[in-house]
């Protein structure tokens, strides 16, 4: 018996193990709870609102409803979402408009979150896109408040049209081309490039480059649409966007140093926006002395940007060398109140060029606008701004961009507008940011 | 004037039912309203009271399992030739050289395990030799085989003798009598108490959001399961036992079951209170019988074969409910055979000590396992057949305390798997979301996993109440997702009470052991432990994707009449290994003495006063809490150490030694004396142990007194 009694310990291993298994299990739920209550598939425990910055409601998990407005759905759909968008704040703000917490769970009831984003500047964006894919976002780059972020082709989540998966028009539907997309910049790379040899050439203000239309590395040839003139200072090539000129700027700095500048810029990196981690850039440094090299230095070859990574580049180059990540929450509350429920979110920001280099690239940036695309449609607005037409390749027209900010501590503004196969940047994306500006400014 | 008159009653009748429908809607109105809005928060209220309550259910619970030492029980002697005694503590004893045996000897002629000493239920003694080599006798006969025994017979040992004594009936009486006065859990009335504070509780919360039919549903189910309960303890003070620790944990699963059970359905509490009351009689059916063992022991192979027919007919016949085909549906009647094979199992797969020393013990046992688990597979029952083979493990080395045949098995099983696996690799399917259910989220390999995990978060730790939960609504979740309901509804504390309910119960189970009459009890105990565990792992663990999910009951609490009633038919085997005094049915009481008072020293009184059952006269009644001094009982380390010092090679020595020069302590410690400082109860234990029991028994003049037998 006292033999059998000592073999009884087998059923303490097997409690054991339970209990361990029970322990491993609550360290689990402490650390995961979070995410587990806000497991999108449990549609049951949706709750919560989200709200526009001016009070509009957008989403009501409570009763599944959308904004009333047809446009106002359509143009918020990637931020709102509905169950097939990964990067929405509907999927990941789930766990704090449940209103979670390791101790009461969900049972104190669900929060309300209101966004920094203006739907009805969403609706503009939207309408001017007009049918078109692509981006327009607008941020404030001292606050990081993102205050207009559209991303097209988009639908009515009350009506999702039948042929979403077939019809070539909804192609990337249910991507936030904003946060997850990456595209070629074309000549708004152009900006690292001239950020880099602002900085390591001493003599650049003595650059001249007389543009023929066409410029020869070896064998190869790189293109302007036309013959940009003779003499030009560094100015008035980033102005008229002479290829030839940063190529020959490219070779000159070489592969390596391109891609620490553009390292350096943060477009390489990714941004981490409510949970949201946005695509990373890439840059492939061409072999010295090569054409590709030439290419990347106008944002050609394998350059690739992410739209909100550029947005927040540009708002650092407007804030002299500090990039403001964007935001998109302005507030968390009870639901139904006014009682904060959560502790604002704190803006992150880090460092981008030196403020001597930011403030030349301003000018520049400035002497754009007044000497290329015309002050005009910008109205009183100090806009600086760099348009890009991106070659895709085949025989797709090119991806228009138009990026900048508006000079002015009264409307801290950057923005990023790009029309996917729009055509040339300047006249297609360029009208589509005076449009949205114009009413963000107005605000 | 009649017209009048006609019309008048007609306005007055027509403006009273105005008035009435006017008041009643107001009244309606304002009913709901107080109701919308006091009600959660009072359900809230009592979710939380609830677990209070829970925690000093269970807390009471251990109290009076842990302070009640189990009582050692003397049920004989061996006298060597220089008068020591050594002591008979089980029913089943091994005597011999080694360590491990019950009865050492340490004498070069004595084998390791030298012979067993069997006593069955009627007192009757018998001498089993283990080994040939060194030779047996009894009163000078050689022994080769099992012989019987009787008080004053010598038992010669390798040259070595013994005179054996039997305890005489009175003997066994006064000894039951003493144990009984000295031991009493804490209060078994009071935690019912407690109990049906809770069930109220659980109950009340249950009622929001429903009506009519269902309200009278869930008063009614509540309503016996309190009657029930109140009724068994009842019978048990009628019997003079008084330990309900087991069954208070049983009643509080219960509890739990029938609270979720009506969150989900109000109807299936139907089946849920009756089966519990056939379970209770089941648990009450096989405690009795489990009190003969030498029946029990004959009734196995029955009983193996009636499990096999009724495993065949299963998969003959068996009905298709969720995947598996375990039901049998008798047209009124459907429930799920493999339930009862478990009790069935652990039935014939306990054996008593003299089985152990038997060649080949094992094999009617591993035979019975593999014809259950492979009935099982064919039924696709996997979860259980797991189950099984984790009770047959235990058994087995229980049974044989080897562990290189642990390792055999196990890779068995392993080898037994990956050749299912061959022939249906669609089983594997079931595993693929193993430990990656997130990422299968909407398929059915991690569906129910990730909505039960969700729901255990959103209740926080407190619940959210029965209205307001969603998990139950999931296919299947109130029995294999149970753990994540009764998270999501009352609460993570609660759902870990429940846990350790299991494990308390099976902690029960191995404390037992140590003083259990027979090694029947102590495996059927700790197999029965063993089964619950393992199927609470299976159950909770899988929910949450620790284990894989196979849908499996937890036990007690899992919606569903057949586990239940083998749940308590599991809980017969707890029982019947607990030799506390007046705790189990299975021991049969002896008879009482009457007008019998215990010796001074028996009256142990540590300050529980509500807790004193009085079962007799005690003057002395006012004085047992005055001035309890807890390290008392451990001023003396020797006797302190000694108290479980089984093992210590010592120990024979000390106790088995004369020792005329030392003081008897008795005469130098304070027995309790009016006014005097009581002390604890590890203190009376120690001096039991040690006691020379002059007072009743006495070898020198043990056969004089003996008269009866």
């Amino acid at each position: 018996m006292k033999r059998l009694n000592r073999r009884t310990a087998i059923t303490l291993v097997l409690v054991a193990g339970f209990l361990a298994g029970i322990l491993f299990f609550c360290i689990q739920l402490f650390r995961n709870g979070n995410d587990w209550v806000g497991f999108f598939g449990t549609t049951y425990y949706e709750s919560g609102a989200i709200y526009d910055s001016k009070g509009v409601k957008l989403y009501d998990g409570e009763t599944g409803e959308y904004a009333e407005d047809w446009s106002t759905r359509v143009s918020t759909l990637h931020l709102v979402g509905d169950r097939n968008f990964g990067t929405s704040l509907r999927s990941v703000l789930a766990s704090r408009l449940t209103g979670y917490n390791p101790v009461t769970g969900t049972t104190l009831g669900s929060h309300d979150v209101t966004l920094t984003v203006d739907a009805s500047l969403n609706t503009t964006a939207y309408n001017a896109l007009n049918g078109r894919k692509g981006v327009v976002a607008v941020y404030n780059y001292l606050t990081g408040d993102l205050e207009c972020l559209v991303s097209a082709p988009s639908y009515d989540p009350l009506n999702p049209p039948g042929d979403i998966n077939e019809n070539p028009a909804y192609e990337g539907v249910y991507l936030n081309r904003f946060f997850s997309s990456t595209y070629t910049p074309g000549s708004i790379f152009k900006i690292v490039t001239t950020a880099a040899a602002l900085e390591e050439k001493k003599d650049l203000d003595a650059f001249t480059f007389t543009c023929t239309g066409t410029y020869q590395i070896g064998e190869d040839t790189i293109t302007c649409p036309y013959a940009h003139g003779q003499n030009l200072n560094i100015d008035q090539c980033l102005a008229s966007s002479c290829n030839g000129a940063y190529a020959q700027l490219a070779l000159e700095l070489g592969g390596d140093t391109l891609e620490k500048y553009m390292e350096q810029a943060g477009l390489m990196e990714s941004l981490e926006i409510c949970d949201i981690h946005t695509a990373r850039g890439s840059f492939e440094a061409a072999p010295d002395g090569s054409s590709y090299l030439g290419w990347s230095g106008v944002g050609q070859y394998k350059d690739l940007v992410n739209p909100c990574t550029m947005l927040t580049f540009l708002g650092g180059i407007a804030n002299r060398g500090v990039a403001v990540v964007p935001q998109l929450i302005e507030k968390e509350t009870l639901s139904g109140s006014a009682v904060p429920a959560a502790f604002p979110d704190g803006t992150d920001s880090f460092k981008i060029y030196d403020e001597t280099t930011c403030n030349r690239l301003k000018e520049m940036l400035r002497n754009n606008v007044v000497n290329q695309y015309g002050q005009s449609q910008f109205g009183e607005l100090p806009v600086c701004a760099k348009s890009g037409t991106a070659e895709v390749g085949g025989d797709k027209q090119p991806h228009a961009w138009f990026v900048g900010f508006v000079d002015d501590v009264n409307t801290p503004l950057a923005f990023l507008v790009l029309v996917e196969n729009g055509g040339s940047g300047a006249s297609v994306a360029g009208s589509i940011a005076a449009q949205v500006l114009s009413q963000a400014a107005a605000n | 004037m009649q017209e009048l008159w006609i019309r008048l009653q007609l306005i007055f009748t027509q403006l009273a039912a105005q008035v009435k429908a006017a008041v009643a809607a107001e009244t309606e109105h304002v009913v709901l309203t107080v109701l919308d809005t006091v009600l959660p928060v009072a359900c809230g209220v009592l979710r939380v009271l609830a677990v209070v309550v829970a925690i000093i259910i269970l807390i009471r619970c251990v109290l009076s399992l842990v302070r009640e030492k189990t009582g050692k029980e003397i049920w004989g002697w061996l006298a060597m030739n220089d008068g020591t005694q050594l002591d008979l503590r089980h029913w089943e004893n091994t005597v011999g050289r080694g360590g491990f045996s019950d009865v050492v000897l340490d004498f070069p002629t004595v084998s390791r395990s030298h012979i067993a000493l069997l006593r069955d239920d009627k007192g009757n003694w018998k001498l089993q030799p283990l080994q040939t080599k060194n030779g047996t006798r009894v009163n000078g006969k050689p022994v080769e085989h099992t012989v019987p025994i009787k008080t004053g017979d010598i038992i010669d040992l390798g040259g070595m003798p013994l005179e054996f004594y039997a305890i005489s009936d009175q003997e066994e009486r006064e000894q039951a009598m003493r144990l009984g006065v000295a031991e009493r859990p804490l209060s078994p009335a009071k935690t019912l108490g407690y109990l049906t504070v809770f069930q109220l509780m659980m109950a009340v919360q249950c009622l929001p959001g429903r009506e009519g039919q269902d309200l009278i549903m869930i008063a009614a189910s509540f309503g016996i399961l309190l009657i029930a309960m109140w009724a068994m303890y009842a019978l048990y003070r009628t019997l003079k036992r008084t330990a309900f620790e087991p069954e208070t944990i049983a009643f509080f699963l219960c509890t739990i079951s029938f609270s979720i059970t009506a969150a989900y359905s109000p109807e299936s509490l139907l089946v849920q209170t009756i089966s519990m009351l056939l379970g209770m009689i089941f648990f009450l059916v096989l405690s009795v019988l489990l009190r003969d063992l030498k029946a029990t022991v004959s009734m196995r192979w029955a009983v193996a074969v009636l499990t096999c027919l009724l495993l065949i007919f299963n998969v003959v016949l068996g009905e298709a409910i969720f995947g598996a085909k375990n039901w049998i549906d008798l047209g009124f009647i459907s429930f799920q055979p493999s339930e009862f094979v478990k009790v069935a199992f652990i039935f014939t797969g306990a054996a008593t000590l003299d089985r152990l020393f038997a060649r080949r013990n094992l094999i009617f046992t591993i035979l019975f396992c593999g014809f259950c688990m492979g009935c099982l597979a064919l039924m696709s029952d996997f979860g259980t057949a797991l189950i099984f083979f984790v009770a047959l493990l235990v058994i087995a080395f229980l049974r044989s305390g080897d562990v290189g045949f642990l390792a055999l098995m196990g890779t068995a099983a392993v080898a037994g798997g990956w050749m299912i696996l061959q022939f249906k690799p669609y089983i594997l399917n079931r595993f693929m979301a193993w430990r990656h259910v997130w990422e299968y989220s909407t398929e059915a390999g991690g569906y129910q996993q990730t909505r039960t995990m969700s729901a255990i978060a959103s209740g926080g730790l407190f619940g959210k109440g029965t209205e307001e939960s969603f998990l139950k609504n999931i296919g299947a979740a109130n029995t294999d997702l149970v753990f994540g309901v009764i998270s999501e509804e009352f609460g993570l504390i609660m759902a870990l009470l429940v846990v350790s309910c299991l494990v308390i119960l099976a902690v029960y189970a191995v404390r037992s052991a140590a003083t259990a009459r027979s090694s029947y009890y102590v495996i059927a105990a700790n197999a029965a432990a063993a089964m619950l565990i393992f199927q609470a792992s299976l159950n909770v663990l899988g929910a949450v994707d620790i284990l894989p999910l196979t849908g499996v009951t937890l036990p007690f609490v899992s919606m569903g009449g057949s586990s239940m009633i083998s749940c308590w038919g599991l809980l017969a085997f707890l029982k019947a290994a607990d030799t506390r005094p007046n705790a189990s049915f299975s021991l049969k009481l002896p008879k009482r003495i009457r007008g019998w008072v215990p010796p001074d020293y028996d009256r142990i009184y540590d300050g529980w006063d509500e807790d004193y059952d009085d079962y007799y006269d005690d003057p002395y009644y006012e004085d047992y809490d005055q001035g309890y001094d807890p390290g008392y009982a451990y001023d003396d380390p020797y006797q302190y150490n000694d108290f479980d010092g089984y093992d210590q090679p010592e120990y024979t020595q000390k106790w088995t030694l004369p020792q005329p020069e030392q003081e008897d302590p008795y005469a130098t410690r304070h027995w309790k004396q009016p006014g005097d400082k009581p002390s604890g109860i590890d203190d009376w234990q120690s001096l039991t142990d040690q006691r020379p029991m002059e007072d009743t028994i006495r070898p020198a003049d043990h056969r004089e007194r003996r008269t009866d037998r």
